[in-house]
């Protein structure tokens, strides 16, 4: 199959169709009355908004959700029973997933994948196939041009979908990809050439609409990040901020948990984990009361690290996709376009100043 | 708004403070600024889309705020009602803090909007505001604002929560409480949450289930709601600041109006009231005692 498949509107309800009919499950956008969108379960294409509002949480809950069991226990006499959690997930397809959200799979892979290899989030990674939908762009707070990505990046999908007159065009991605479109050819044709020229056309759109909002060189800012730490910059970056985890949960590769014991009775009981963000005060605290990241300053700096150098630094990317989220979930204002670009231009300036 | 800026110059100019908390004009609307050089006061805003409610940044465990120096912090009258409060309950001397109070004609629900005032766009805590020239305050600025469009939907949803039955109002809550992840943005924003350590955060022993499933969140969004019952002053920050859409204010004005039939209390900016939760009176209501 060529980056030439056309599949029209109806083929596509028909696709969706038939894998729901296949027993497995179906995650696409779906908005809600008050215009809010989530990707949620669907039994067929019409309850699917593509390309509708941006969806919160971003794709990440159905990887690493909001909090998940890791085991549980019970007590019969001096006998403990373990529970374990399961270590293979039902196959379930995404379709419409924003190619910034697709991407984010494929960044946080490699933490989940490093000294440790978190079952759970492998389990249900090796259990999806992703169709992510070139996107037109949502708001100046887009920028995943500015990260190495674009609103048309296959990255981290298994199946890319363009936008075109009746229907779209889909590529394949990876290997999983081109079987899923091998084994459903059926609801597949030819792209003709006007709707490949409109693709085309479409994409180079959206990625320039996305380019005009953030244009910087994110190794020059990692450089910038990691030889800063003591910079007095950072101390304009906490007094704004609120030091809620907003901004961490709303993003697709924010990825830190806590784990937590929760007691349903006597000798009964489950260990569970759950989304947890540098930005807050207990993240770091000691048990002896010192507190590494003592104030906001610090804690936000940590974030800007995280994503920008210690990340990088590690595994070769950067850990972050350009979605825009944390810019528009911020009650006060806190604008990481705004901050990348002050950074980009600290960083020309020590270049020039050495050249 | 050359008033504001003038004065916010002078008193960084003249060293009376080491930093204005104001408003700001961005990329994406009016949002919270920290002003410590006098050069930097014409950055100063205040008009319909500054609806943050700054006297949480005078939360003295913001320590990168206090680090700053003494702050003025630019108040609309509704979150002088939060500087009170604050003050009532000894978080910071009343000579700590420079207070310039704006003179305002309502603010919009979404500040990064266009800030037109209508029924639809003004934030709840407009409704009835008897606070428009603030009373709280040393300094006041800008011109008399008329009064914003009235919007009572606020009030008519609690009225419709109270008409429900028990099990289709537990119905409606679970379903909002499934969406909290417990990032905390409502107890960050919050001007009132000035707890060294949140009953939340404590785990040993474990009060609150920290993990965001909905029995959890009834525990947290319930404790926090009571543990705010007349303290609140229902600028609606956590409303605002959740990135879920939890219809917070809902609970926070049911426990206002609870508060307000049995304690005849109501959020005020008087520094001599007595907070219900903060005082025993010998004819406080007992009726409750069986």
């Amino acid at each position: 199959m060529s980056a030439n498949a056309f599949i029209s509107n109806e083929q596509l309800a028909g696709l969706v169709a038939a894998v729901v009919a296949s027993g497995t499950r179906v995650i696409a956008p779906v908005t809600a009355d008050d215009g809010t969108a989530t990707y949620s379960p669907i039994n067929s294409l019409a309850e699917a908004t593509l390309n509708g509002a941006l969806p919160n949480p971003s794709l990440k809950a159905h990887f690493l959700p909001p909090t998940e069991t890791l085991m549980s226990w019970r007590q019969h006499g001096s006998d403990i029973e373990i529970g374990s959690p399961p270590d293979s997930f039902a196959p379930q397809l995404v379709l419409g997933a924003r190619p910034c959200d697709a991407a984010a799979m494929d960044i946080v892979d490699s933490v989940m994948n490093w000294d440790y290899k978190d079952e759970l989030w492998n389990a249900r990674r090796d259990a999806t196939t992703v169709i992510s939908l070139a996107c037109p762009g949502i708001d100046d707070s887009c920028f995943c041009t500015a990260v190495g990505l674009g609103p048309d990046s296959s990255r981290g999908a298994d199946v890319l979908l363009v936008a075109v007159d009746d229907g779209y065009l889909a590529e394949f991605a990876t290997e999983r990809g081109a079987a899923f479109l091998a084994d459903n050819a059926q609801f597949f044709s030819a792209a003709a050439d006007t709707a490949v020229a409109q693709a085309d056309e479409s994409r180079a759109a959206a990625r320039s609409a996305v380019e005009a909002n953030l244009n910087v060189d994110t190794k020059r800012i990692e450089q910038w990040v990691g030889d800063h730490f003591d910079d007095e910059f950072w101390l304009t970056l906490g007094p704004r901020c609120n030091g809620c985890g907003a901004c961490a949960f709303v993003c697709p590769t924010c990825h830190c948990f806590d784990i937590a014991d929760e007691q349903s009775g006597v000798g009964t009981g489950v260990r569970r984990r759950s989304w947890d963000t540098c930005q807050s005060n207990v993240f770091t605290v000691h048990a002896s009361g010192h507190n590494p990241r003592g104030d906001q300053n610090a804690r936000y700096r940590q974030r800007i690290n995280h994503k920008f150098y210690i990340y990088p630094s590690k595994f070769g990317d950067v850990l972050c996709t350009g979605c825009g989220r944390c810019i528009r979930a911020c009650p006060a204002g806190q604008d990481l376009v705004e901050i990348l670009q002050t950074i980009d231009g600290k960083a020309a300036n020590e270049q020039e100043g050495v050249a | 708004m050359t008033e504001l800026q003038d004065l916010a110059h002078k008193l960084l100019d003249e060293g009376t403070v080491q930093v204005v908390i104001g408003w700001e004009d961005s990329r994406r609307g009016a949002r919270p600024v920290t002003i410590t050089d006098a050069e930097d006061a014409s950055r100063l805003i205040f008009d319909s889309r500054c609806v943050h409610n700054l006297a949480t940044y005078l939360n003295p465990r913001r320590s990168q705020v206090r680090a700053l120096g003494k702050p003025a912090v630019v108040v609309k009258g509704c979150d002088t009602k939060a500087v009170a409060a604050l003050l009532r309950e000894s978080q910071f001397e009343r000579d700590e803090v420079v207070l310039i109070g704006v003179r305002c004609g309502g603010v919009v629900k979404d500040p990064t909007s266009d800030g037109v005032l209508t029924e639809e766009t003004t934030a709840p805590r407009c409704v009835a505001c008897d606070v428009r020239e603030p009373r709280l305050a040393d300094y006041i600025v800008g011109e008399a604002q008329p009064e914003p469009p009235q919007n009572t939907s606020l009030d008519d949803m609690v009225a419709k929560l109270d008409a429900m039955t028990p099990d289709e109002r537990l119905e409606f809550w679970t379903a909002q409480m499934e969406k909290c992840t417990r990032c905390y943005a409502c107890r960050q924003a919050c001007a009132i949450c000035t707890c060294d350590r949140c009953v939340v955060d404590k785990t040993v022993p474990q009060w609150i289930e920290r993990a965001p499933h909905a029995r959890g969140n009834f525990s947290w969004h319930l404790i926090r709601a009571l543990h705010h019952a007349g303290r609140c002053v229902e600028c609606g920050e956590c409303e605002r600041a959740c990135p879920a859409g939890i219809p917070l204010m809902l609970l926070n004005r049911k426990v206002q109006q609870i508060v307000a039939e049995s304690f005849d209390f109501t959020a005020t900016d008087d520094l001599d009231a007595v907070q219900p939760i903060g005082d025993f009176l010998a004819d406080d209501h007992e009726d409750f005692i069986v």
